[in-house]
C-alpha cells in the first residue's frame, strides 16, 4: 500500500454564475482507509463529490489522482475513464437499469471487456462461470427478496448500487448518503462490507452522511465541509468536541 | 408453389429481418432510427451496381456492399450517436432522405426513374422457378438467424450492455463502459444487417427505381414493430405478419380467391385504404396497448 | 447568367420559394415549443389547405377568397390531431420521442384519407390571373408579392401576439412550465387548443401558396415536413424569429445551389448542413 494520498485537490473552485459554491484550497483524500465527510445542508458535499466524480466540470484548479505512485490529473476525465482507472462512486438519488434484473446487474459490472463484443453470442455461461463465486458471496452477504428478478424496492436499488461499485474493485469510492433509506439490519451489512473492503483489499471510501453515528462508528477521519469550503479535518473525536463544527452543525 | 407466393415469403422474410434488426437497435440499443429505408437503399443500389454494371461476382458484390454500409454506418454513429433521441431521429431521416435524393440525381450511376437492372438471381438453374425457391429458403434461414441472435442477446455480455446503456448511459459509462463506442459499433453492425437485407432484395426487383426507397419503408418496418410489440423480437414477427403479410398479400389473394373482381378505381384505392389502415392500428396501439400486441409482464410481476 | 443576375434571382427567388416555408415554420416551432415533440402529421394540415383552396377555387372562388377555407382548415386539422390523439397520449404519459412515432400513425392515416376523398391526381388552382412583375431584372408576379407580404404580416401579428399581448404572455408560461401556469390561472386545454389552432392555420394557408405556386398533391405537406424540422431546430425551438430567418436561408441556399445544379444537390446540400447544425447547437434535442 502507498503513502496513502489517493486524491489531491488544488485550489477547486465551482462557481455558478457569480455565486461560488466550492472553494477548497488545498485538501488530500485517501489517507485513511474510511473517510467521512459531512457538513450542513448545502455546504456543498454533493458538489464536491460530482466535481471529483467529473458529473460537473471544474471552473478552476486541479484534482489529480493517484495510482501506483503515478498522478493523473483527472480534471476533465470521462465517468467511464475514471472507472477505468479505480475512481467510482455510489449515487445518492437512485439509479438503476429498468430491463436487468439483480443478476444481471452484477454480471454486468464484473463483464470483462473482451466478453462484452457483438459477436460473442455463446458468451453467457462462460461469463456466469467466472462471475459466480463473486456474486454468490455478495448475494449471500446482503439479503435480496428475488436476485433472479428486479429490485424490488428503494432499499434494495441502493444496496444494488453499492455493490455494483464494489464489484469493480476500484481503488477509492465515493458515497454519497449510501445508507439513506436501507432498513437497520442492511445498514450495518454496509458498514461491515465497508470495512471488509478497506482492510482487506485495500480499498480507499469516501462517505457523505447525515448519520453522524454511522460516521463516529466507521470513519477514521472526518472532512467538515460548510459554505463550499473544507474547514476542519480530524478524529472523530476532535470533530466531536470542535467548537465551530458544534456551532455551525451539531448544535442546530 | 407459385411465383406469386415465392415472391410474397421472400419479402416477408426481408421485412421480419428489418424488423428484428430494428428491434435490436431501438429495443435493446435504445437508438431510434428513422432511416432504415436508407441503409436499405444505399445497399440495394450498390449491391444492384456492382453487380450489373462492374459484373462483379454476387457473393463478391454482397460482402463488399455489407462492408460499405457497416462503414457508412459507422461514420454516421460517430456523428450523430451523441445527440439526443430526437436528433438522432431526425439526422437519421435526413440521411436516408439524401441516400433518395442521391438515388434520383445521380443519373449516369443509378439510372434515376429510368431504373437500373437486369439483377439475376445469385445463381443459375434450368427453372427460374427453381433459382427462386433457393432464394427465398436463403432469406429464410438468414431471417431466422437475425431473429435468434435477437432473442438470445439479452442474456449476453454484449446484450446486457447495450441494455443498460438504452436504460441509463451514465450509469453504465460510471461503471467503465466506453458507452458512445460501444453504441456506435452496435448502431454500425445492424445496419449492416439491414444493408444485408437490402441487397437482397434486388435480385427479386430484378429492376430498381429510386420509388422503392422512400420513408414510406422505414415506417412501415417502425408501425409493423410497435404493433406487434417492441419488448420481444416475436413482436417484429407479429408485426409484419399482421401488416406486410396480410395486407400485400393475404387479403390480395383472399379477395382473387373468392372471386371478388375489384375495378381499377379500387386497385387505385386500395394503398391508400392499406396505409390509412397502418396509420389507425398505430394509433390504436399507442391508446389502449401501448407495449403491442406480443407484451408480457416482465419477470418479478413488474410491467 | 452573369453574377448579378445570379445574385438577384438567388434572393428574390429564394424569398418566394420560403414564403409558404417561412409561415409553416412559424407554427410549427410554436406547437414543438408548447408540447416539446416533433408532430411529423403538421404537414397533413399544410396539404389539406391546399385541397380546400383548389376545391373552392375549380368551383369558382377567388384564389385570394378561398385560402380562408384553406386556413380554416388547416386549423381544424390541427386542432382535431390535438385533442383526439396527442393530447390523451401526453396524459397517459407518452415520451417525447414516442410521441413522434405516434405523429407518424396520424400522419399516415390523414395522408391516406386525403387520397381517399380527392383521388390520387395532383390538382391545379384555376389559372389565377396572376400578373408578372420585374424586379431588378427578376420576374416574380403579383402572387407572389401578396405571399411575402402574408408572410409578413402574419410573422409581425403572431411575434405581437406572443410577446406583446397577455394571452401571448400566457402561452409562454405554459410552455416553460404547465404547473405553475396553472397556478397562476392559465387554463392549459384553451391555451394549447388555441396555439394548435393558430400552428394549423398557418400551416393551411402556406399549403394554399404551396398549391397556388406549384401543384396540389397528397405528399406536399409530406415533402417539406423534414425541411421544417430542420428550419425549427436551427432557428431554435419556439422562436418565432428563428424560424423566420432559419427559413428565408433555406429558401435563398436552394435557390443559390439549384439555379446552376437542380433542387436534387440543393436540398442533399442543406441535409448534410443541417446534420452539421445538429452537431453544433447548445441545447440538446
Amino acid at each position: 500500500m502507498s503513502s496513502g494520498k489517493v486524491i489531491h485537490l488544488k485550489n477547486v473552485v465551482k462557481k455558478y454564475g457569480g455565486r461560488t459554491v466550492c472553494d477548497i484550497k488545498d485538501n488530500v483524500l485517501g489517507e485513511c482507509g474510511i473517510e467521512g465527510l459531512i457538513g450542513p445542508n448545502g455546504a456543498g458535499k454533493t458538489t464536491l463529490i460530482n466535481l471529483i466524480s467529473n458529473k460537473i466540470s471544474l471552473t478552476e484548479g486541479q484534482i489529480s489522482f493517484f495510482k501506483d505512485d503515478e498522478e493523473i490529473d483527472i480534471s476533465k476525465s470521462s465517468l467511464g475513464k475514471l472507472a477505468r482507472i479505480g475512481l467510482v462512486r455510489s449515487n445518492q438519488i437512485i439509479q438503476d437499469f429498468d430491463s436487468l434484473t439483480i443478476m444481471d446487474s452484477l454480471l454486468l459490472s464484473l463483464a470483462p471487456s473482451k466478453q462484452e463484443r457483438f459477436y460473442k453470442l455463446f458468451g453467457d455461461k462462460k461469463a456466469r462461470k467466472m462471475a459466480e463465486e463473486e456474486i454468490a458471496w455478495y448475494l449471500d452477504f446482503f439479503h435480496f427478496n428475488d436476485p433472479y428478478g428486479h429490485a424490488d424496492s428503494a432499499g434494495e436499488k441502493k444496496l444494488l448500487d453499492v455493490i455494483r461499485c464494489m464489484m469493480l474493485k476500484p481503488k477509492y469510492v465515493l458515497m454519497d448518503e449510501p445508507t439513506a433509506g436501507l432498513p437497520e439490519d442492511q445498514t450495518q451489512k454496509a458498514i461491515e462490507l465497508m470495512k471488509k473492503k478497506t482492510q482487506e483489499e485495500g480499498m480507499k471510501i469516501l462517505i457523505v452522511e447525515h448519520d453522524l453515528e454511522l460516521i463516529w462508528g466507521v470513519c477514521e477521519k472526518i472532512h467538515f465541509m460548510s459554505e463550499g469550503k473544507i474547514m476542519i479535518k480530524g478524529t472523530p473525536e476532535e470533530i466531536k468536541c470542535n467548537e465551530i463544527v458544534h456551532k455551525k452543525y451539531i448544535g442546530e | 408453389m407459385s411465383s406469386y407466393w415465392i415472391q410474397a415469403i421472400s419479402f416477408v422474410a426481408i421485412f421480419i429481418a428489418l424488423a428484428g434488426s430494428l428491434y435490436l437497435q431501438s429495443s435493446i440499443g435504445g437508438i431510434t432510427n428513422f432511416g432504415i429505408v436508407g441503409f436499405f437503399g444505399v445497399a440495394m443500389y450498390l449491391y444492384t451496381i456492382f453487380v450489373v454494371t462492374l459484373a462483379m461476382p454476387p457473393l463478391l458484390a454482397l460482402l463488399a456492399v455489407v462492408g460499405i454500409v457497416f462503414v457508412v454506418a459507422l461514420v454516421l454513429g460517430r456523428v450523430i450517436l451523441n445527440l439526443g433521441p430526437q436528433s438522432i431521429l431526425v439526422a437519421t431521416l435526413a440521411f436516408a432522405t439524401i441516400i433518395r435524393h442521391l438515388a434520383t440525381v445521380l443519373e449516369g450511376v443509378t439510372g434515376a426513374a429510368k431504373g437500373i437492372g437486369t439483377v439475376k438471381m445469385p445463381w443459375d438453374f434450368e427453372k427460374t422457378s427453381d433459382e427462386k425457391i433457393l432464394f427465398m429458403v436463403v432469406l429464410i434461414v438468414l431471417a431466422a438467424i437475425v431473429l435468434l441472435y435477437a432473442a438470445k442477446i439479452k442474456k449476453t455480455p454484449y446484450g446486457r450492455l447495450m441494455l443498460s446503456i438504452k436504460d441509463n448511459e451514465v450509469l453504465s459509462e460510471s461503471l467503465g463502459k466506453a458507452t458512445l463506442n460501444h453504441k456506435v459499433i452496435y448502431f454500425a453492425f445492424t445496419c449492416a444487417i439491414i444493408g444485408l437485407f437490402g441487397a437482397l432484395t434486388a435480385p427479386i426487383y430484378t429492376y430498381i427505381f429510386p420509388h422503392f426507397i422512400l420513408a414510406d419503408v422505414t415506417f412501415v418496418v417502425w408501425i409493423a414493430l410497435i404493433l406487434g410489440g417492441r419488448m420481444s423480437v416475436w413482436g417484429a414477427v407479429v408485426g409484419i405478419v399482421a401488416t406486410k403479410f396480410l395486407f400485400d398479400f393475404g387479403i390480395e389473394s383472399a379477395l382473387s380467391a373468392f372471386q371478388v373482381r375489384m375495378g381499377p378505381a379500387f386497385g387505385a384505392m386500395w394503398p391508400n385504404i392499406k396505409l390509412a389502415v397502418f396509420g389507425a392500428m398505430l394509433i390504436a396501439i399507442f391508446m389502449f396497448r401501448p407495449n403491442g400486441i406480443v407484451s408480457r409482464k416482465r419477470e418479478g410481476g413488474q410491467q | 447568367m452573369d453574377f448579378w443576375s445570379y445574385l438577384a434571382s438567388t434572393l428574390l427567388l429564394g424569398i418566394q420559394e420560403a414564403a409558404p416555408l417561412v409561415l409553416a415554420a412559424i407554427g410549427f416551432t410554436l406547437i414543438f415549443r408548447l408540447n416539446g415533440f416533433i408532430n411529423v402529421a403538421f404537414a397533413e394540415s399544410i396539404t389539406i389547405g391546399a385541397f380546400v383552396g383548389v376545391t373552392l377555387n375549380l368551383l369558382g372562388w377567388n384564389i385570394y377568397v378561398s385560402m380562408i377555407p384553406s386556413a380554416i382548415s388547416g386549423g381544424l386539422l390541427s386542432v382535431i390531431s390535438y385533442l383526439a390523439f396527442y393530447r390523451p397520449a401526453l396524459r397517459r404519459g407518452v415520451g417525447k420521442a414516442e410521441m413522434i412515432i405516434l405523429s407518424v400513425g396520424v400522419s399516415y392515416l390523414f395522408r391516406h384519407l386525403i387520397k381517399i376523398v380527392w383521388g390520387n391526381e395532383t390538382m391545379f388552382y384555376s389559372s389565377p390571373g396572376t400578373q408578372p412583375i420585374k424586379v431588378f431584372g427578376v420576374g416574380v408576379t403579383n402572387l407572389n408579392l401578396v405571399a411575402i407580404g402574408l408572410v409578413i404580416v402574419t410573422a409581425v401579428a403572431i411575434t405581437l401576439f406572443m410577446y406583446r399581448t397577455r394571452y401571448g404572455e400566457k402561452m409562454r408560461a405554459l410552455a416553460d412550465n404547465e404547473v405553475l401556469a396553472k397556478s397562476s390561472g392559465v387554463n392549459p386545454l384553451a391555451t394549447s387548443t388555441l396555439i394548435w389552432a393558430i400552428a394549423g392555420v398557418a400551416a393551411g394557408v402556406a399549403g394554399a401558396f404551396i398549391g397556388i405556386r406549384l401543384m396540389v398533391s397528397a405528399d406536399i405537406g409530406w415533402n417539406i415536413i423534414l425541411f421544417i424540422i430542420m428550419i425549427t431546430i436551427v432557428g431554435g425551438i419556439g422562436s418565432v424569429r428563428g424560424a423566420i430567418v432559419a427559413a428565408f436561408s433555406v429558401g435563398i441556399i436552394q435557390m443559390g445551389i439549384a439555379l446552376p445544379a437542380n433542387t436534387y444537390y440543393a436540398s442533399i446540400a442543406l441535409l448534410v448542413l443541417f446534420v452539421v447544425a445538429l452537431k453544433f447547437r447548445k441545447e440538446k434535442v
